[in-house]
């Protein structure tokens, strides 16, 4: 009989401590008064969820158009600046959601640089502002999937007599789908979980329902309620792609001989500067040129030491934070890999959760939770003091962040088939020195690639900070919000340049680090 | 390496860990205006009282403080609503304020009658007119806003905001469910366009010409006006104040508060009470009410030059935490109104 290693232990206490928040919320909303609930279904959760939809719907087209068509162009031609237009296209990803709404509302406005009359605060609007952020999610994972197919698809489907237009709708896309299903999921949990610009468009979504009956109708029990029940929405629709795709995991056979980038001739030139130029200057140079402007016209009012102290609390964490992501999820990941018991791929699922809940909402389950343990005891005051909010802070990130940590380090790992473990447990490596000598190093982009995704994330967040932050702790993030809601934009801009400055220059270093590991072409 | 991340974490927490001296006051707040910044620095240079902040939603706030209980470490929680104030009095989360300077210093209609929270401003929520499309003359009430007169040329925000839901909550109060019920819709039939945007917006959209009146508070106008921004000017320009339901008999224009309540168990009691006492006195008042626009509670203290231009108004006497006890009826009004 096998006693339980040590791993598995710990593996239990990292579970607990992820999941146990998640689970309060969940237990919490069966014993909560259903009044409201009951009223919020009767009188406006159909239009909410119909608005909800609407914008999903958009924002995920647009990311889509915006996020394939360039792909495939850069990965497959040659022309002149390729390689800046490929990096420039994933820095929209540097920009939060924020700050591309009000940057575009400032332009957009009456009291904007083209007087515009029209009523710009649409839906529709909205929803591709959105994409301009959003869209990089798609673009990214397109990008790599576009780079990895071998001639012998083209060649094959040459043979078949499909021309390049049906080879793209028949073959290249098929064979990407669940590549761009997983970009697409980080884009809709994102739009689900907006929150500021919704609000300031007017725009009633599922979160905004949220909201209201935690804020207007005094009932934070309803609020839970419906957070659990998007949770449960959200499990349903992901546990229903994985069913459907079971059974259509793609390995790339590696030994195809990878395409080589055709040239386009002149008017194919124009078509593809058109079409990677537009996301480009309207999801990137617009808004980072009106952020930078907006400095000069304020230089005189910016306080250094401010920006200087804020950097370094962004910065710190969002640094522990991501690391400690990182460490979290690789260890249940590679256990997964490891194991045959089915228990470590359930964990894996469930720990995922929390980002289909609003920020706000985790916050508010770690409260609930951290007090529940502060109750028990007298003795026990965990609350209150700064060190303590700052760790709740962390541990509220983590739970909100470990699915993008865990991502594209989940598909790196599936790459490489069994085989390798079992050769190297012949070998009587034990699995840490697997990992050391074998997964690490193979793996590397995938761990620095997470790293950088969730920085950028923790970064740009807002709704946690601002709850669970001790006294006096502000963050780019929080500082640009509260300039911007007061509509003072041109204060804002120097705490929302930072943050997009800081986001660039570790997307471009990823990007030049994933060049040289030839995940791309070139 | 490993070393490294465990100096490194030690480090960071050492660094984290503050001193627990009293001489200090800790504060939530809703409120997150430069001023407050300017205020409390003044009050640490005049009484070495440091003070620490932390500002989120005040719903949010209300959460955390009911959660950590007695073990909070917060002395003062700051609103911009005299509705949420209320709130957290009905959540058991405060206790009473003695102090009799405080009280000289304050209105005694803005005080709450049973003396949990202190108001330090307060803010009209008034109407404005397009200069070049509306007559003075047409305007009188907020009543008056279900007039077919306004139809397609109402702008308001959106009824998830505290300033609309307190707004509605007084009406109710005033009028009852059912005459308020029908005000309503029939001005949600006199909207321009969906509401959206904030407060600002809605002036923007005067000059722009969506719409020809708005509801909005009144220290809105006030930064508008003294925007950087000549194009903000201009839209500050192209509308003019109405203070509504100004008449013989009639009740007054809605205000609303801006206010502090101390926290059941506030572990320094007696500088929470001192920084009051400092902010509603007659020079953080003048500090208010020359950087935010918004009208002092002291009554010694004169509204800043732009918003005396508007003139003197008459206020609403009703008690203001009607504006709390109202509210969730009165967000019944607007789900069942068609008020987005």
């Amino acid at each position: 009989m096998k006693t339980v290693k040590f791993q598995d232990k710990v593996a239990l206490l990292l579970f607990v401590l992820i999941f146990s928040p998640i689970l309060f919320l969940l237990v919490k909303s069966f014993n909560q008064d259903t009044e409201t609930l009951q009223y919020l279904f009767k009188n406006l959760l159909f239009d909410y969820s119909i608005n909800t939809i609407y914008l999903v719907l958009i924002t995920s087209f647009f990311s889509l158009i915006i996020g394939i068509i360039p792909a495939w162009y850069v990965s497959n031609y040659q022309f002149a600046g390729r390689r800046i237009i490929d990096l420039i296209l994933y820095l929209p990803l540097a920009i939060p959601t924020y700050i591309m709404a009000f940057t575009y509302s400032e332009l957009l406005s009456f009291t904007g640089p083209f007087k515009i009359t029209y009523d710009f605060l649409q839906i529709e609007i909205l929803g591709i502002l959105l994409a301009f952020s959003l869209y990089p999610y798609i673009y990214s994972v397109s990008r790599i999937s576009f780079s990895l197919f071998g001639s012998r698809y083209y060649d094959m489907a040459k043979n078949l007599g499909l021309n390049a237009y049906q080879t793209i709708l028949k073959v290249v896309l098929p064979l990407s789908r669940p590549a761009i299903l997983s970009g697409l999921f980080l884009v809709v949990m994102e739009v689900l979980n907006e929150y500021g610009a919704v609000k300031y468009f007017g725009v009633n979504t599922y979160t905004i329902g949220i909201f209201r009956s935690w804020n207007s109708m005094n009932d934070s029990g309803a609020a839970i309620q419906l957070s659990s029940i998007l949770l449960f929405m959200v499990a349903f629709l992901f546990f229903v792609e994985k069913y459907f795709n079971k059974n259509k995991r793609f390995s790339f056979s590696k030994n195809t001989q990878l395409a080589s980038l055709n040239s386009p001739n002149n008017s194919m030139k124009f078509l593809i500067y058109v079409i990677c130029l537009i996301p480009i200057i309207l999801a990137f140079l617009i808004p980072v040129l009106f952020n930078l402007i907006n400095i000069f016209s304020s230089y005189e009012d910016i306080n250094f030491e401010r920006l200087l102290n804020l950097t370094f609390n962004s910065f710190t964490v969002s640094l522990i934070a991501s690391v400690l992501i990182l460490i979290v999820s690789t260890f249940f990941l590679y256990n997964e890999k490891m194991s045959n018991s089915k228990v470590y791929y359930y964990i894996n699922q469930f720990i995922s959760l929390g980002y289909s809940i609003p920020g706000a909402v985790v916050a508010l389950a770690v409260v609930i939770s951290v007090t529940s343990l502060d109750n028990l005891d007298d003795n026990i005051k965990l609350l209150g003091s700064f060190s303590v909010y700052f760790l709740i802070l962390i541990y509220a990130y983590i739970i909100r962040f470990m699915a993008v940590g865990k991502s594209p380090i989940k598909s790196s790992l599936e790459k490489y088939p069994d085989s390798y473990n079992n050769s190297a447990k012949n070998l009587g490596l034990s699995n840490f020195k697997i990992f050391q000598k074998i997964y690490f190093p193979i793996n590397k982009y995938a761990f620095f690639t997470a790293l950088t995704l969730v920085f950028v994330d923790i970064m740009k967040e807002l709704p946690i900070t601002l709850i669970l932050r001790p006294f006096n702790f502000d963050t780019l993030a929080t500082q640009t919000y509260e300039f911007a809601i007061e509509e003072m934009i041109p204060l804002s801009s120097i705490y929302s340049s930072v943050i997009i400055i800081i986001c660039c220059i570790l997307l471009i270093f990823l990007k030049m680090f994933l060049d040289k590991s030839n995940v791309f072409r070139n | 390496m490993k070393n490294y991340i465990i100096l490194f974490f030690s480090l960071f927490i050492l660094a984290s860990c503050e001193q627990n001296n009293s001489n200090e006051i800790n504060i939530y707040s809703k409120r997150h205006y430069q001023v407050d910044i300017k205020q409390y620095e003044n009050f640490e240079k005049a009484t070495g009282i440091k003070v620490n902040v932390i500002k989120s939603s005040d719903d949010e706030l209300l959460e955390r403080l009911k959660n950590e209980g007695k073990n909070s470490p917060a002395d003062l929680f700051v609103t911009v609503d005299a509705g949420k104030l209320q709130k957290g009095v009905q959540m058991g989360l405060f206790q009473k304020i003695k102090s009799d300077i405080i009280d000289s210093n304050v209105s005694n209609d803005l005080k709450d009658i049973n003396g949990f929270w202190i108001p330090i401003t307060y803010r009209a929520r008034l109407l404005v007119y397009s200069n070049e499309r509306v007559n003075k003359s047409d305007l009188s009430t907020y009543e008056d806003l279900a007039n077919d007169k306004w139809r397609g040329r109402l702008l308001v925000r959106s009824s998830s905001n505290a300033y609309n839901q307190a707004l509605m909550s007084s009406l109710y109060a005033n009028l009852g469910e059912e005459t308020v019920t029908n005000w309503s819709s029939d001005v949600v039939k006199n909207f321009a366009r969906d509401p959206k945007g904030n407060d600002r917006d809605q002036v923007k959209a005067i000059a722009a010409g969506q719409g020809d009146i708005a509801i909005v508070n009144s220290y809105y106008i006030g930064l508008l006006l003294s925007s950087e921004k000549q194009s903000e000017v201009d839209a500050g320009k192209s509308v003019s104040v109405f203070f509504p339901n100004q008449g013989d008999g009639q009740r007054g224009t809605h205000i609303n508060i801006s206010g502090f309540a101390m926290t059941k168990n506030a572990p320094n009691k007696e500088n929470a009470i001192k920084l009051l006492e400092y902010l509603t006195g007659v020079d953080a008042q003048n500090t208010y009410v020359n950087n935010s626009y918004e009208y002092p509670a002291n009554p010694k203290v004169k509204p800043s030059d732009l918003v005396q231009s508007w003139g003197d108004f008459k206020r609403d006497k009703l008690d203001l935490n009607a504006l709390g006890t109202f509210r969730e009826k009165a967000i019944k009004v607007f789900d069942n109104t068609g008020w987005k």
